[in-house]
């Protein structure tokens, strides 16, 4: 109960640091739906041109792209600090009044930083499944639905993890930030179908960075049918519970390493 | 020439510079290598599923050409733009050090001009000769970009580096010219996170702009963007006759000194402000 | 309240090689250099003492104190702080100390200070109750109202330390470490910042262990001394014993103009011992037994000097002394 009201006052406080950068604010938040238009927009003139993709119409890769925008915003919206502690704060020095505090220094990283920009990126996700959704007439069942839901959140749990893990690395590097951004910029392969790819591909995208785990198979589901949509459920929740508990423990370790060192 | 010479050591500092940011360039690198695996997946996946499959040509692209352009296209933007103009006016507009550029015999857009040139040679002899080379060897080595004669192709990339060059100081106007804007906006960020999202649109980076919608696609085609990287590339993969190549040029450098022009009126404005806030 | 025992912390450090083929030949090699920061420290703090610790730069001073809140583990020996051991049981210990690091702030950059503090409270539960008395008590001593609704990044280096102080005190802790709690202020600043620690002492009974590398700060707020060098306690005492044993060293530094030799001036007596540096002239005496006035009107008559700046013996130059006096001490004891 505790530790739910200090994570409000933390996020309040979070967004009146951010209100003093008003101006800074709505300019990212204008660049950054516009970039998402110049890349929907890119594919849109490149599937102009074809009859399909892979056996895929423009509506349903919009679908995909649209879809796959919203377990990244999760993400997004509540652990941007993670990219500091890998980049800058731990090579500066700038951890310690965290280690000070009565409370895990995992929670205060989540605590520290909402970032609503991640709205921006939830708005035009979900616009975009409506619309390309309407224009698919899919025939919505309740488990589609829900294996969707189950999807974009687990999976920014997913997104989460590796994130926790090797920012934690920093505490042992003292900066992790390029292997960090290794890994995540794969996400650019979830914004498409991975039928679309190279098996190797493709296997690394179900059983290694299991973005097509979260991504690819929801929508394949509510689409085609092609899975049990509880068993999918199943599978994503587990593999996101394992994921999670094994980047907390990793960051445990890490950030012992840390107190045993100094900085 | 001499007038030149103390512009010397920006270039030299700027160049020194990009050296220290070996890592950062490390794990660009590999980033890289993993997103342009990505679009080549994409683009395999477009020709296939393409009426006329792997071997048609769509908005006047084969596939090989295609790959071509993706590669040629990011080797292209590592080489050609690194400026930090945008942040360096901002911290000098935050500091307050702008006001230090008005006394001292450098001309503060002289500056960034010479940084660039710096970071640009510094990169190309550094990255871009191995990189140009390795690309080049293997796309020719495996006949995705076919050279009928030597001399054709001396020529074309002669014609390349001038654009190049071009695309270089095109860039570097208009982050100065973003850069401005911080006097009004002091919102370097969200500044630099637009002009790299036009800049990557409607340079053709993203996109061939030949794929844009028809009135669209006359626009862009002579807006100042199309020179900072479509064109260079294009000129480079020889899909340009020479009369096509010299007026692409031409066009870049009439938007270079109309931009350069736009600059300098601009921040003549921009400084009042300063200096009736008495930053 | 705080039991050091034994307290031992050997850093290892890689050998690095350089250039690139270094680097990476770093992360395969085994070598390693091995520092002795602190090096088998022993000391009892009570309850409600307020104690420098004090030493040069580079002694072991900041990596004790990080050992004793829990953010660095010992390599051998222990900490008990009320009994318990920070590095061990870190979140139960917090709620214990109270740390303020001068160079670094604990408060969130661009929000106004009440905002931090009501983050504080949460985060150290702090009833409504406790909080409104505390801030009251807080205002009073450290004048944090006055700047109560501005970020931190618009507050002076005096202000923000008050205010650092004062969020460090919200949970009133058993235990306050103050790391430098003075550097880079005016003498002003300095002055209200000590008022303000004897207050949160006399107040709360809270014990303080403070780092510093102002001898005035020490005169001012220390009952007791403990000074380490080269990780090692040279002394462990009450001030008034080291100004016994050193007497009440100060210097008066002399500006003089260049037509003075200061060699061919005639000496005030044994007492001084003179000493020259460039254009200045510095003049070490024991203020317990020559007399202030005489020395600068000596200083005046005799060298006409152009300026003069009074100044109380510095921890370096104490610390050097405690050294030399053990080294003769020791050379003494192999001769017997």
């Amino acid at each position: 109960m505790h530790y739910i009201k200090l994570y409000f006052v933390c996020i309040k406080r979070s967004m009146l640091s951010r209100l003093e950068y008003k101006k800074d604010s709505v300019i990212s938040i204008l660049s950054f739906l516009l970039s998402n238009a110049c890349a929907l927009g890119s594919i849109f003139f490149i599937l102009q041109a074809i009859p399909s993709l892979k056996g895929y119409t423009p509506a349903e890769v919009g679908f995909f792209y649209g879809f796959s925008m919203l377990p990244i915003a999760i993400d997004h919206l509540f652990s941007d600090e993670f990219w500091l502690v890998a980049y800058r704060r731990v090579q500066l020095g700038d951890m310690d009044r965290h280690f000070l505090r009565p409370i895990p220094v995992i929670f205060q990283m989540f605590a520290e930083t909402f970032q609503p920009d991640g709205f921006g990126e939830v708005i035009v996700g979900i616009t975009m499944i409506v619309i390309c959704g309407l224009n698919l007439h899919v025939s919505v069942t309740f488990g589609a639905i829900f294996v969707l839901i189950i999807g974009a959140v687990f999976g920014a749990l997913i997104i989460t993890s590796f994130k926790i893990a090797l920012s934690s690395l920093a505490f042992i590097f003292k900066r992790s930030g390029p292997l960090l951004q290794i890994v995540y910029n794969f996400t650019v392969y979830a914004k498409y179908p991975i039928a679309i790819f190279p098996k190797v591909v493709k296997f690394i995208l179900i059983f290694i960075l299991p973005f097509g785990l979260f991504i690819s198979l929801p929508v394949d589901t509510l689409l085609y049918g092609n899975y049990n949509p509880y068993l999918l459920s199943l599978i994503i929740i587990g593999v996101s519970i394992v994921f999670f508990t094994l980047a907390t423990l990793i960051w445990t370790l890490c950030a012992r390493r840390y107190e045993s060192t100094g900085s | 020439m001499r007038r030149l010479r103390k512009y010397k050591p920006f270039v030299r500092a700027s160049a020194i510079d990009m050296m220290a940011y070996r890592f950062n360039i490390i794990t660009w690198a590999i980033v890289t290598v993993f997103e342009v695996a990505c679009l080549i997946f994409l683009w395999l996946a477009v020709y296939q599923s393409s009426e006329g499959g792997i071997d048609s040509s769509i908005n006047g692209f084969t596939y090989k050409e295609m790959i071509v352009y993706v590669v040629l296209t990011t080797i292209f933007g590592f080489i050609t733009f690194n400026d930090d103009t945008l942040w360096f006016i901002n911290r000098d507009i935050r500091q307050g050090t702008i006001g230090n550029f008005l006394i001292k015999p450098i001309s503060y857009r002289g500056k960034f001009i010479a940084s660039n040139i710096g970071a640009f040679l510094m990169m190309s002899i550094v990255f871009g000769i191995p990189l140009y080379a390795a690309g080049l060897g293997v796309l020719i080595g495996i006949g995705y970009l076919p050279v009928a004669s030597v001399w054709d192709f001396i020529a074309h990339f002669a014609l390349f580096l001038v654009a190049s060059v071009l695309a270089c100081l095109l860039n570097g106007v208009i982050s100065y010219i973003f850069g401005i804007l911080c006097f009004y906006t002091s919102a370097a960020w969200g500044l630099n996170a637009l002009k790299t999202t036009v800049i990557s649109f409607l340079s053709g980076t993203l996109l061939p702009i030949a794929f844009f919608p028809n009135v669209f696609r006359e626009i862009v085609t002579y807006m100042p963007f199309a020179g900072m990287s479509q064109n260079p590339v294009l000129i480079l993969m020889m899909k340009y006759d020479y009369l096509e190549c010299c007026k692409v040029i031409l066009i870049s450098l009439a938007w270079l000194v109309l931009l350069e022009l736009f600059a300098k009126l601009l921040f003549s404005r921009a400084i009042k402000v300063v200096t009736v806030q008495g930053g | 309240m705080i039991e050091v025992q034994e307290l031992t912390k050997i850093f290892r450090k890689p050998v690095r090689g350089k250039g690139l083929i270094g680097m990476i030949a770093t992360l395969f090699s085994r070598k390693y250099t091995e520092i002795r920061a602190v090096d088998g420290v022993s000391f009892n703090i009570p309850k409600g003492e307020i104690v420098g610790y004090i030493g040069s730069n580079g002694a072991g001073k900041s990596t004790t104190i990080k050992m004793m809140c829990g953010i660095l583990t010992p390599t051998s020996g222990k900490v008990l702080i009320d009994g318990k051991e920070p590095y061990l049981k870190r979140r139960i210990v917090a709620k214990d100390i109270g740390v303020v690091f001068g160079q670094k702030t604990q408060l969130w950059w661009d929000i106004p200070l009440v905002e931090s503090f009501k983050v504080l409270k949460e985060v150290y539960q702090v009833s409504d109750s406790d909080y409104e008395a505390r801030i009251k008590f807080l205002s009073s001593v450290l004048g944090i109202d006055e700047f109560m609704s501005q970020p931190v990044r618009t507050l002076s280096l005096g202000q923000r330390m008050r205010a650092d102080l004062a969020a460090s005190m919200l949970h009133n802790p058993k235990i306050l470490f103050l790391d430098e709690p003075t550097i880079g202020m005016d003498v002003l600043v300095k002055d209200k910042i000590r008022t303000a620690i004897h207050a949160l002492n006399a107040k709360y009974h809270t014990t303080v262990v403070l780092t510093t590398h102002d001898m005035a700060d020490i005169e001012n707020l220390c009952s007791r001394l403990i000074m380490i060098e080269k990780g090692k306690i040279i002394y462990d005492g009450p001030l008034g014993d080291i100004k016994r044993r050193f007497g009440n060293i100060k210097t008066l530094t002399l500006t003089i103009p260049p037509n003075i030799d200061p060699n061919e001036v005639e000496p005030f007596s044994d007492d001084i011992i003179m000493s020259v540096d460039e254009d200045k002239v510095i003049l070490g005496f024991d203020a317990d037994k020559v007399n202030l006035e005489h020395v600068v009107q000596y200083a005046f008559s005799k060298y006409h000097a152009i300026d003069m700046k009074i100044a109380d013996i510095s921890i370096e130059d104490v610390v050097k002394k405690i050294l030399s006096q053990q080294e003769e001490e020791h050379a003494k004891a192999k001769k017997i």
